[in-house]
């Protein structure tokens, strides 16, 4: 045990050794010296400071200011004393020509007639008196000399033949050749004006009270029925059908939904009885024409507020020869008001397609079949009293 | 798969052909939104009488219905020389198409009978000539031959209620304020006539100044404030009887410019105490009354809302004049008007859609209408100074005061459409100022 504690003291005081020459020749202690400002630094004596300090101490205020001398006045100062500019001399204006006054008139010695009591001493008139006047003489002018004016043609040219028209070339004349084929340019048949024996008055004539409107066209025929086919069974087998082709399939389906207007641009250009389909449909300007009379007689200045809140729409049967049926006139619908609103809404656009009705609306006689039923929406948002 | 999508595609669109091809089958459809605005050509041929001693009644009465319906601006009367045929006969049919080739596209027909004992039996109707159908059905209205005028302007309603869709005002009442004397020694004292200007009737002397003569709901009262006792007072006067009795009298404080809310018992005017004004409203029946701002400011001119439920006023409490409109019990005020200048006299349309109101702006006055919102605001006049708005009872029309410039300048009454149209000049004998329309008798 004390050899074993023997051994470690002395390994302990090995290590210590060793560490302590270590830290001691190993230069690990050693650190950087701190950098700093070295002052030189110089030490006097009191004499030397007393001396040096006699030098700094406040100077003695002086007693007298001496003030700097006055500037001596120039000599070359300028004259300020300013004489009065005569004044320039003007040259008189020439004085006009005192007028030489009129000889004063010659009384005309009138016998005064006997009986009146005037004087007859004729009132002598003073002549005016002259006046110094300056009169600016206008200087004359000197007047514009003419300019050279150009010759209108180098030479003189004889006059032309008094029925030779004038032209800027000058040309031949040229006269038809009476030996040559001429070609009589086509002429239209004329009759002599219609004449009658007897005055025929329009009134006594038998008008037609009416003009006749074309009748509207025949309603296309039904298409026949189809006929149903039986189906037969067949010994054969059915031959499977060929595989559509991409041209083939999108032409027939085209066809297919396109059976009902594949007439329209032929009746287009043949104007032929079409009651429905685009051939059918007014065109804009048409509807516009209807809309726009209608419009001109829709009168709104006397509804109510709440009316001008009313839309309604309105159902009328129309005659061939473009009447509103005013018996057929109805409200359809309304929104946007009271049932009393909309009553005075109806009635204003009854009025309207009445009015504007009577003698006919500006419609195609060939599409009666489109427009014989009509329904118009009357819309006051834009007539509206905000 | 291109293939099938390309066959699909066609036929959609083929599918959509047809669909619109099968939609030209129903009725042609017309949308109209412009229309014209013009007055309606109308055509009130004598009415027939039943008596010779009702031939003077029959013309003044379908007279007066001319003149009623051609001073709204909507109607333009068709003259009497021009009409085609007359009507000889309330019974027997009428001819369209005479009225039909003068444009008359409404018709008034009618017959007065006097008996003896003096009473006036009107029977009219009222035809919409190109439909060639009766607006409605006949009526029939019995008076005095002294109530001739009241019986025009009742045919005159009717006419205007058929064709229009909205109440007349014919058969109502204004009063105001008759000026007479220089304009510095004006002598005022309220008066009450016919909207026409007919049948003047005074209700007080010009020993007072009185001002702001307000209706009640039933027209059978007026509130007005009289500077009788020296400081302004809020009477009211009872229009059959003209008794009246004093309604704010506290003193040291001025009351005035009442109005009455719509229930008829409860009135809000401003009263003025101390140098301050602010609003109050009363229930005159018991005297009791509330006070409803209290604030630095000038609160005044206040009107009921037709609901009774809300009040607009002016005041000053941002330094100028401007619009407010607070619950009819008080509270918190919501200022309505937005535009520059001053703002004043607002009165709420019996329609509550709208409120007009006096503007002064860069030097001149104008009547103006708004939105309950303040949205909307339309000037509809303009002069040296206009002011003190009032609605027709059937809230299309405003009766104002308009006064002209210089030493004698006078005010007189005017009226306007709402759409600013129609500018007329109320006749009265007198100088005029401060109406007051009454509801419908």
């Amino acid at each position: 045990m004390l050899r074993s504690m023997d051994t470690g003291q002395i390994v302990s005081g090995v290590g210590h050794a060793v560490l302590i020459l270590w830290a001691l020749f190993g230069n690990v202690l050693n650190s950087d010296p701190i950098p700093f400002e070295v002052t030189q630094v110089s030490a006097v004596s009191e004499e030397q400071f007393e001396a040096a300090m006699a030098g700094q101490s406040a100077p003695q205020a002086e007693a007298e200011v001496i003030s700097p001398p006055a500037p001596e006045a120039p000599t070359d100062t300028p004259d300020l004393s300013s004489a009065v500019d005569a004044a320039p001399e003007q040259p008189a204006p020439d004085t006009a020509e005192t007028p030489v006054p009129d000889a004063a008139p010659e009384e005309v010695q009138t016998a005064p007639p006997a009986d009146a009591e005037v004087s007859t001493d004729a009132p002598v008139l003073a002549p005016p008196e002259e006046q110094d006047m300056a009169a600016l003489v206008p200087e004359e002018s000197p007047r514009p000399q003419e300019r050279p004016a150009e010759r209108v043609a180098p030479e003189p040219v004889a006059p032309p033949e008094p029925d030779t028209a004038i032209d800027e070339v000058e040309r031949e004349e040229v006269t038809p050749d009476e030996t040559a084929e001429t070609q009589a340019p086509e002429e239209e048949a004329t009759a002599p004006e219609e004449a009658a024996t007897e005055i025929v008055t329009e009134a006594e004539e038998t008008a037609p009270s009416r003009s006749v409107r074309p009748k509207a066209r025949p309603n296309r025929p039904a298409p026949p029925e189809e006929t149903p086919v039986e189906e037969t069974q067949t010994a054969e087998p059915e031959t499977p059908a060929p595989a559509p082709t991409d041209e083939s399939d999108i032409a027939a389906a085209l066809a297919a939904a396109g059976a009902g207007e594949t007439e329209e641009p032929q009746e287009t250009a043949q104007e032929t009885a079409a009651p429905l389909g685009n051939a059918g449909r007014l065109t804009a300007g048409q509807e516009d024409a209807l809309r726009i009379a209608v419009s001109n007689c829709w009168n709104v200045g006397s509804l109510s507020s709440d009316a001008l809140n009313t839309t309604v729409v309105v159902a009328m049967q129309m005659t061939e020869d473009a009447k509103p049926v005013n018996g057929s006139i109805r409200l359809v619908s309304s929104t946007g008001g009271s049932e009393g609103a909309a009553r005075q809404a109806f009635e204003a656009a009854r009025r309207a397609i009445i009015r504007c009705g009577a003698r006919g609306f500006d419609l195609p006689a060939d599409k009666f079949a489109t427009w014989q039923s009509i329904e118009m929406t009357f819309n006051p948002e834009k007539m509206r009293i905000k | 798969m291109m293939n099938r999508f390309l066959t699909l595609l066609a036929a959609l669109l083929c599918a959509l052909s047809v669909q619109s091809a099968q939609a030209q089958d129903g009725p042609l459809r017309i949308e109209i939104t412009e229309g014209v605005i013009e007055p309606l050509p109308f055509a009130v041929p004598d009415f027939v009488p039943g008596s010779a001693a009702a031939a003077q009644a029959a013309s003044d009465i379908s007279g007066l219905i001319a003149a009623d319906l051609t001073g709204t601006g909507l109607f333009r009367e068709i003259p009497k020389d021009a009409h085609i045929s007359g009507i000889t006969s309330f019974e027997s049919p009428v001819q369209f198409a005479d009225w039909k080739a003068v444009n008359a596209q409404a018709l008034v027909t009618g017959a007065v009978d006097v008996d003896a004992s003096g009473r006036l039996t009107v029977r009219f109707r009222i035809w919409d000539v190109f439909a060639g159908q009766e607006l409605g059905n006949g009526l029939q209205f019995v008076g005095t031959t002294e109530g001739w005028r009241r019986m025009a302007h009742k045919v005159a309603d009717q006419v205007y209620s058929r064709i229009t869709g909205e109440g007349g005002y014919f058969d109502s009442r204004v009063v105001f304020v008759a000026e007479s004397g220089p304009k510095d020694a004006r002598q005022k004292r309220l008066a009450i006539m016919d909207y026409d200007g007919a049948n003047v009737t005074y209700l007080t002397d010009s020993s007072s100044i009185v001002l702001a003569p307000r209706f009640s709901p039933t027209g059978q009262r007026i509130l007005y404030t009289s500077y009788e006792s020296g400081a302004p007072r809020i009477y009211v006067l009872d229009v059959e009887t003209v008794s009246r009795r004093v309604l704010e009298n506290q003193d040291g404080t001025m009351s005035f410019a009442p109005r009455f809310g719509p229930d008829g018992r409860t009135i809000v005017y401003s009263v003025s105490r101390g140098g301050n004004t602010d609003l109050y409203r009363m229930d005159i029946n018991s005297g009791q009354s509330t006070r409803l701002t209290n604030a630095p400011s000038i609160e005044t001119a206040p009107s009921f809302s037709p609901d009774g439920n809300r009040i607009v006023f002016e005041s000053d409490r941002t330094g100028s004049n401007h619009l407010y409109i607070m619950p009819a019990s008080g509270g918190e005020a919501q200022r309505i008007s937005t535009g520059s200048g001053n703002y004043g006299t607002p009165v709420w349309s019996p329609r509550g859609d709208l409120i007009a109101f006096t503007k002064q702006s860069k030097g001149r006055f104008h009547i103006g209408v708004m939105r309950t919102d303040g949205s909307e605001e339309r000037l509809l006049t303009a002069s040296f100074l206009d002011e003190g708005p009032t609605w027709s009872p059937n809230g299309r029309v405003i009766m104002f005061t308009r006064e002209t410039q210089g030493a004698q300048g006078a005010a007189s009454l005017y009226s306007v459409d709402i759409t600013g149209r129609n500018l007329r000049r109320v006749p009265t004998s007198t100088g005029a100022s401060d109406p007051s329309w009454s509801p419908l008798q």
